[in-house]
């Protein structure tokens, strides 16, 4: 059945949670990469831990059975052992530690200045998206908001509880900060392939950087969930050149230069194409 | 176009580099400030970083600039920068509340000193409206008019 939906939609969600899903969603950012590999660095270890640990326990079960071994030993000190059964697991975490580290604050790291700054702000059951870059005044930012489409209302072929009517169009391979700060109460902006988790506390304002690395739509939910129809978020990551025309909804074409933007005060609803 | 083709070709590396095309067209555009060198800096960085940056002057009505760049296509119309406020090394950290906050100060402490439309003011007007949360703005506003604010402007 879903496959059957899939064939015929244009809409391909590999970038949404599936059901009974196991392992990561696929990685749209460098830092989800990089988490993603971080990951598989440890899961090496620990499954030789794993296998390692389980082996001595099958086999100290198995050897030292009271019918077959009645008569057990006496050993009580063992100074090589104990000498390589301290050092080697403490070089193992080194080995784990190094790149978790060189990942977190590679997170952190500011190398190049953002494009774009784009603040969400988390109202009680709406995310709302403000683009304030262009406007020359107080009053004049692009901003829109972001409600959860009902169980009632989405279309063929839309995720349930994970469509909104108004997604957050990006460009991609562009450095963004995002700007995450509540309205009221604490929310978190969270979209997994893009391996952003940012809390929005109320009071503070919090930036993350991510730069999308392909274009297409990215699901995430609120992970602070605050009332009903609260949970999603939806980025769609467009080409740098249609990001003027999908922010302003007017493309103008030049020769030399590239697209003209113009800003338009309404973000029409944006469909992945 | 052909840029767009090459560029879509071509590799990460060739997309960052600074083509030759983003210099003269960062010259030709006359509203930036030329005082300080922030801006110019931030350009420079965008415009190196990214692709096709389509340097843009600020227009002040929305509507005005649609009917205005409709027409004049093929002229100097008033675009839009893909740029916005640097990272500010004083607030290496997440929390960039404070951030914004000082931009703010900043844009008000230096319209006192220079007066209203100071155009070296605006970098800090544009850099503090990224940042803040509007609602943060107005409140801020408020207070102001109100003699409230809890900052040394």
């Amino acid at each position: 059945m879903i496959v059957l939906e899939w064939l015929f939609l244009p809409n391909v969600l590999c970038d949404a949670a599936e059901p009974w899903q196991l392992g990561s969603q696929d990685a749209a950012t460098p830092m989800m990469q990089g988490i993603m590999d971080l990951h598989h660095d440890i899961f090496f270890f620990l499954i030789l831990i794993l296998v390692f640990v389980s082996r001595m326990l099958v086999r100290a079960l198995w050897h030292f059975h009271y019918q077959t071994n009645p008569i057990p030993q006496r050993i009580v000190h063992g100074t090589t052992i104990e000498i390589l059964r301290t050092i080697f697991p403490s070089i193992i975490p080194m080995f784990i530690a190094i790149p978790s580290f060189a990942l977190l604050y590679s997170m952190d790291e500011v190398v190049v200045d953002p494009a774009i700054t784009i603040k969400a702000i988390g109202h009680q059951w709406y995310r709302s998206y403000e683009y304030s870059d262009y406007n020359s005044s107080d009053e004049q930012s692009l901003t829109f908001d972001s409600y959860t489409i009902p169980e009632d209302d989405p279309e063929l072929g839309q995720s349930r509880l994970l469509e909104v009517d108004n997604r957050v169009v990006v460009p991609a391979k562009t450095h963004l900060r995002i700007i995450v700060t509540p309205a009221d109460v604490p929310h978190s902006w969270a979209v997994p392939s893009s391996g952003v988790k940012c809390d929005a506390v109320p009071g503070r304002s919090n930036q993350t950087s991510i730069s999308v690395q392909r274009e297409g739509v990215y699901y995430g939910q609120c992970s602070e969930i605050r009332g009903t129809n609260h949970a999603s978020i939806v980025v769609e990551a467009v080409p740098r050149k249609d990001y003027g025309s999908r922010v302003s909804n007017q493309l103008i074409p030049q020769t030399s230069k590239g697209p003209t933007i113009a800003l338009g005060p309404y973000l029409s609803k944006a469909r992945a194409t | 176009m052909a840029e767009v083709e090459n560029q879509k070709t071509s590799s990460l590396a060739a997309q960052y580099s600074l083509q030759e095309i983003e210099e003269p067209v960062l010259v030709e555009s006359p509203v930036e400030p030329a005082v300080d060198e922030k801006p110019a800096i931030t350009e420079e960085t965008v415009a190196e970083k990214t692709e096709e940056a389509p340097p843009a002057e600020e227009s002040n009505g929305a509507p005005e600039q649609e009917d205005s760049s409709e027409q004049e296509a093929p002229e100097e119309t008033p675009e839009i920068k893909i740029e916005t406020a640097p990272a500010d090394i004083r607030f290496p950290t997440t929390n960039q509340t404070r951030h914004c906050f000082t931009r703010y100060i900043e844009y008000h402490r230096c319209t006192a000193a220079k007066g209203d439309g100071a155009p070296e003011c605006d970098k800090f007007a544009k850099y503090y409206r990224s940042l803040c949360p509007s609602e943060w703005i107005e409140r801020w506003n408020e207070q102001r008019e109100n003699g409230t604010f809890p900052g040394p402007l």
